[in-house]
C-alpha cells in the first residue's frame, strides 16, 4: 500500500519511466489513426496540412518503424527488418519463395532460417516480423485447421484459415504482436493467397511480397508476372525476385527457399544460395543473375563509326 | 396429483401443461376489462377500473400528468398506450420496463420504438419468467395501442406466457368472451376513430359488471396522428372528459342520478 | 492516400472510395472494395486504421442484417446511422477504440428521401448534403460547396464526382489510383463505372 502510494508520485524508477512512456504514446494516440478525418473542422485548428508524411494510413508509425533501430533500440516492434518473402498465384498453382537470413540489428544471427511454415500438406505460411510470433501462431493455426478437418470432414479453405489467423491476431492488437504473413494453399476454389498482418489486415490477392526487401522483390516480380506463366517460369520468377531482394537489401539474403503449391499440396522445390545465383545462376551452370555478368561486354558508349574503327 | 406440478413454474405436468401460467391467465380473466379497437385513423382503448369507492382520492387524476387515473391505462412511449389487466403491482413493474425499453431504443436509434418491437421486448421478459427456476410469471395481460412508420396504427395483446398477437379489436379481463363476440359482430373493416369510440363504449357498457358507466369506473384513451405535425398523438382522457364523452354518446349514468333523487 | 467522397442528388446518393490497400510505402492491393452494402438501401464507406476498418465494418454489417432478420424490415437510414454512431461512440471509451471514419449513404423508401451521414472515429455524426474523408476532403469540400446541386440528376452528380476525383488527382501529392463508385436510390444499390 505504502509502496504503491510512493510509486504513484515518484519521478524516478521503472513505474515513473513507464508512465512517461505512456504519456508519450497517448499524446498522439488518436491523431495518428484519424489523420485527415477532420474534414472541414480540422483545418481551422491545425492550419493547412503540410505534406511531410509518407503514403500510409499511419505515417508516424511508419516513420517509427523505419527508424526504430537508430532512435530506440528498445522498440518492441521490429517488423519487416531482415526479411524478404513473396507468394503469387498463377495458372499452375502458387509459388512461395523466401530468403533465409535472420538479423538482430546489424548482426546476421543466422543464414539458414526456415521462413516458410508448413501448416499442413496443403497450406503454407510465410514468416516476416517476429519469428516467434509467426512460428507460434501459424503452428497454432495448423492445429485448428486439423480440428476443422476432423469436425467438418473436409479441409479448411485458405480463406477460412487466413480469417481465423487474422481474427486471432486482431484480438491481440496493440499488445506487441508483429507478423506479416501470407497464407497460401489450394482449396476447392483453386490456388489462393491471403496476406495477413498483425494490424488485423487481411487481403485476398494474386501477388504479395512482405519484408524489408519486399520493394526490391516487387520490382522484379511485378515486371515478370503473368497469369499464364509455366511452372518453370514461375519458379524462376520467384527465385529471381528473392535473389534481387537478397542482393539489394542488407537485411535479406544467404539463401532462397522455394515452394510450389499445386492441387495435390505443396512441394519443396529447392534451396538456392544467393551468392551462387549471383555468379553462376541457380543451377550453378548458367550465367549469373548479377548485373555485371548479365551485361558483360555491353557498353552505352556510342562513338561515331570513325572513332570506333580507330 | 397436480400439486406436484404447480408449485413451481418450470415443471411440465404429465399432460404437458404449465399450471402456473394457466393460473396466471385465470387471474387475469377476473381482472378489470380492457378493450381495444383498431380503426383506420387511430386506436381506441377503454378499461374498467375495479378499485373504486367514494373514499378513494382521485384528485391526482383530475389535473397534471398525462391523463388517466393510473390504474389501467398508461402512456408507454409517445407513440404507444398500454392497457393492463391483472395484478396491478406486476403491471407497474412491466410498465416501468416498457418505458425503459422504449427510451433505450430512442437512445440507440434516435426514433420511436416500433409497437411490435416493444411488445416483443416485454414478451421476452415475460417468457423468461415462465422458464427460469424460482420465478413466478407476471400475472398481467397487456393491450398495446400504437403507431409507427412501418405498420401505422396497431393493436397488440400479450399474455403471461410471453405470447403476443396483433388484433383489429380485442378484449382482456373479466367477461372478455362476451365482449369479443360482441366486437366480432359489430366490427367492420375501415372503421374510423369516431365509430370506434362508439363501438368501444357500447361494448364496455354491455360487458361491465356494474350497471352504470362513469369516469369512476372507466379509463379511456385514443391514439391518433396529429394532422399538422404527422406525429402520433396519444390522448388519455381525464375523468371529466370521460363523463363528457359518455354524455355525448348517450351512455351517461341516468339511473344513478335517478337513484340519488329518489 | 485513403480518400472517400459521397454526394446526394435528386433521389439518390453516390458513394465513392479509393481501392488502394497500402502498407508502409507499398500498395499491397489496388482493387480493394471499401464500401459495404449494409441493407438493400444503405451503403457505408469506411477508412482508417487497418484491421479496425474491416472488423468494425463486418460487425456493423452483421448486426444490421441481424436486425433485419429479427424484425422482418430493415432499419431506416436515420436509425441505422444513429445506431452505428452510438457503436463508435461506445467503442471510443472502451479499452481499444475502433479508429474508423465512415460515410453512410442511404435511401429511405418510406419517405422517399436520400440521407447522407458523415461520421468520424470519435463518434461525431452530422447529416450532410455531401461529405468526404481523408486528404481528398481538403480539395473536395470547397469544390462541392461551389458545384454541389441537391437536385442534380444522376448524370450531373457523376460529373460532379468526377470533378472531385480529377481535382484530387491533379493536386494531391500521392493520388489514390482507382475508385469504386456505388449508387443507392429507390431501386436499391448498384456499382457504376466512371
Amino acid at each position: 500500500m505504502m509502496n504503491s502510494f510512493a510509486d504513484r508520485f515518484s519521478t524516478t524508477g521503472p513505474i515513473a519511466e513507464l508512465r512517461k512512456a505512456q504519456a508519450n504514446v497517448e499524446d498522439d494516440q488518436f491523431s495518428d489513426a484519424a489523420w485527415g478525418s477532420e474534414a472541414g473542422f480540422g483545418s481551422l485548428a491545425k492550419g493547412v496540412p503540410a505534406f511531410t508524411v509518407p503514403n500510409v494510413p499511419d505515417p508516424s508509425a511508419f516513420l517509427r518503424l523505419h527508424t526504430d533501430d537508430h532512435a530506440d533500440p528498445n522498440c518492441r516492434i521490429k517488423i519487416q527488418h531482415g526479411t524478404t518473402t513473396l507468394a503469387f498465384r498463377f495458372q499452375g498453382g502458387v509459388i512461395v519463395a523466401v530468403d533465409s537470413r535472420a538479423t538482430a540489428g546489424s548482426y546476421v544471427a543466422s543464414g539458414t532460417v526456415k521462413k516458410v511454415i508448413e501448416i499442413n500438406p496443403y497450406l503454407l505460411g510465410t514468416m516476416a516480423g517476429g519469428a516467434a510470433d509467426c512460428q507460434f501462431w501459424e503452428t497454432y493455426l495448423g492445429m485448428h485447421c486439423r480440428l476443422h478437418e476432423l469436425r467438418q470432414r473436409e479441409r479448411i479453405s485458405v480463406s477460412a484459415a487466413s480469417k481465423y489467423l487474422s481474427n486471432l491476431v486482431y484480438s491481440y492488437k496493440g499488445m506487441g504482436l508483429s507478423m506479416g504473413t501470407m497464407i497460401c494453399g489450394w482449396d476447392k476454389t483453386g490456388p489462393a493467397v491471403f496476406y495477413v498482418d498483425s494490424d488485423g489486415t487481411r487481403l485476398k490477392g494474386d501477388l504479395f511480397s512482405v519484408g524489408s526487401g519486399s520493394t526490391f522483390a516487387y520490382g522484379v516480380l511485378d515486371q515478370g508476372y503473368r497469369w499464364d506463366l509455366t511452372d518453370e517460369e514461375a519458379q524462376e520468377l520467384g527465385r529471381r525476385s528473392i535473389y534481387a531482394a537478397g542482393h539489394r537489401d542488407a537485411f535479406s539474403g544467404n539463401t532462397c527457399n522455394l515452394y510450389h503449391v499445386k492441387e495435390d499440396g505443396w512441394r519443396f522445390i529447392g534451396n538456392y544460395d544467393i551468392s551462387q545465383m549471383h555468379y553462376e545462376g541457380p543451377t550453378g551452370t548458367g550465367t549469373g543473375y548479377g548485373y555485371d555478368l548479365r551485361v558483360e561486354g555491353r557498353t552505352s558508349a556510342n562513338p561515331p563509326p570513325a572513332a570506333a574503327a580507330a | 396429483m397436480s400439486r406436484r406440478y404447480d408449485s413451481r413454474t418450470t415443471i411440465f405436468s404429465p399432460e404437458g401443461r404449465l399450471y402456473q401460467i394457466e393460473y396466471a391467465m385465470e387471474a387475469i380473466s377476473h381482472a378489470g376489462t380492457v378493450l381495444g379497437v383498431l380503426a383506420k385513423d387511430g386506436v381506441v382503448l377503454a378499461a374498467e377500473k375495479k378499485v373504486t369507492g367514494k373514499l378513494l382520492d382521485l384528485s391526482g387524476a383530475k389535473e397534471g400528468g398525462y391523463g388517466g387515473s393510473g390504474e389501467k391505462i398508461y402512456l408507454l412511449n409517445s407513440n404507444v398506450i398500454g392497457g393492463v389487466a391483472g395484478l396491478t403491482a406486476d403491471a407497474n413493474s412491466l410498465i416501468n420496463y416498457a418505458r425503459s425499453a422504449a427510451q433505450q431504443h430512442l437512445l440507440q436509434y434516435n426514433e420511436d420504438i416500433h409497437v411490435e418491437l416493444l411488445a416483443q421486448r416485454l414478451c421476452d421478459l415475460k417468457q423468461g419468467y415462465t422458464q427460469y427456476g424460482g420465478l413466478r410469471p407476471f400475472g398481467v395481460s397487456i393491450l398495446y395501442a400504437g403507431y409507427d412508420s412501418h405498420y401505422k396504427f396497431q393493436l397488440y395483446h400479450s399474455d403471461p406466457s410471453g405470447n403476443y398477437s396483433g388484433w383489429k379489436a380485442t378484449c382482456i379481463g373479466a367477461n372478455n368472451g362476451t365482449a369479443q363476440s360482441l366486437l366480432k359482430q359489430e366490427y367492420k373493416d375501415d372503421i374510423d376513430v369516431k365509430t370506434a369510440i362508439s363501438l368501444v363504449l357500447k361494448t364496455m357498457s354491455k360487458t361491465m359488471d356494474s350497471t352504470t358507466l362513469g369516469s369512476e369506473k372507466l379509463e379511456f384513451a385514443v391514439l391518433t396522428v396529429d394532422p399538422e405535425t404527422k406525429q402520433p398523438k396519444a390522448k388519455i382522457y381525464r375523468p371529466d372528459e370521460i363523463d363528457k364523452l359518455l354524455e355525448s354518446e348517450g351512455l351517461a349514468k341516468k339511473d344513478d342520478d335517478a337513484m340519488k333523487t329518489s | 492516400m485513403e480518400t472517400s467522397f459521397a454526394i446526394t442528388g435528386k433521389g439518390y446518393i453516390i458513394v465513392a472510395a479509393d481501392t488502394t490497400a497500402a502498407r508502409s510505402i507499398v500498395k499491397m492491393k489496388t482493387d480493394e472494395d471499401k464500401i459495404k452494402t449494409l441493407s438493400p438501401h444503405l451503403l457505408m464507406a469506411y477508412s482508417g486504421e487497418p484491421g479496425d476498418t474491416i472488423q468494425f465494418a463486418e460487425y456493423i454489417e452483421r448486426n444490421i442484417r441481424l436486425y433485419q432478420i429479427r424484425n422482418n424490415y430493415p432499419l431506416r437510414p436515420p436509425a441505422a446511422a444513429s445506431w452505428i454512431r452510438r457503436s463508435l461512440a461506445e467503442s471510443l471509451r472502451s479499452r481499444k477504440p475502433y479508429a474508423v471514419n465512415l460515410l453512410l449513404g442511404g435511401y429511405d423508401t418510406t419517405t422517399y428521401t436520400p440521407h447522407l451521414y458523415w461520421v468520424d472515429y470519435l463518434g461525431t455524426m452530422t447529416e450532410v448534403p455531401f461529405g468526404a474523408h481523408g486528404y481528398g476532403s481538403y480539395f473536395a469540400l470547397s469544390l462541392l460547396d461551389r458545384y454541389h446541386d441537391p437536385e442534380a440528376s444522376l448524370e450531373e452528380g457523376i460529373v460532379t464526382l468526377k470533378r472531385c476525383i480529377d481535382e484530387v488527382a491533379k493536386r494531391l501529392v500521392v493520388t489514390p489510383g482507382k475508385y469504386k463508385v456505388k449508387v443507392v436510390d429507390k431501386d436499391g444499390i448498384r456499382e457504376i463505372e466512371l
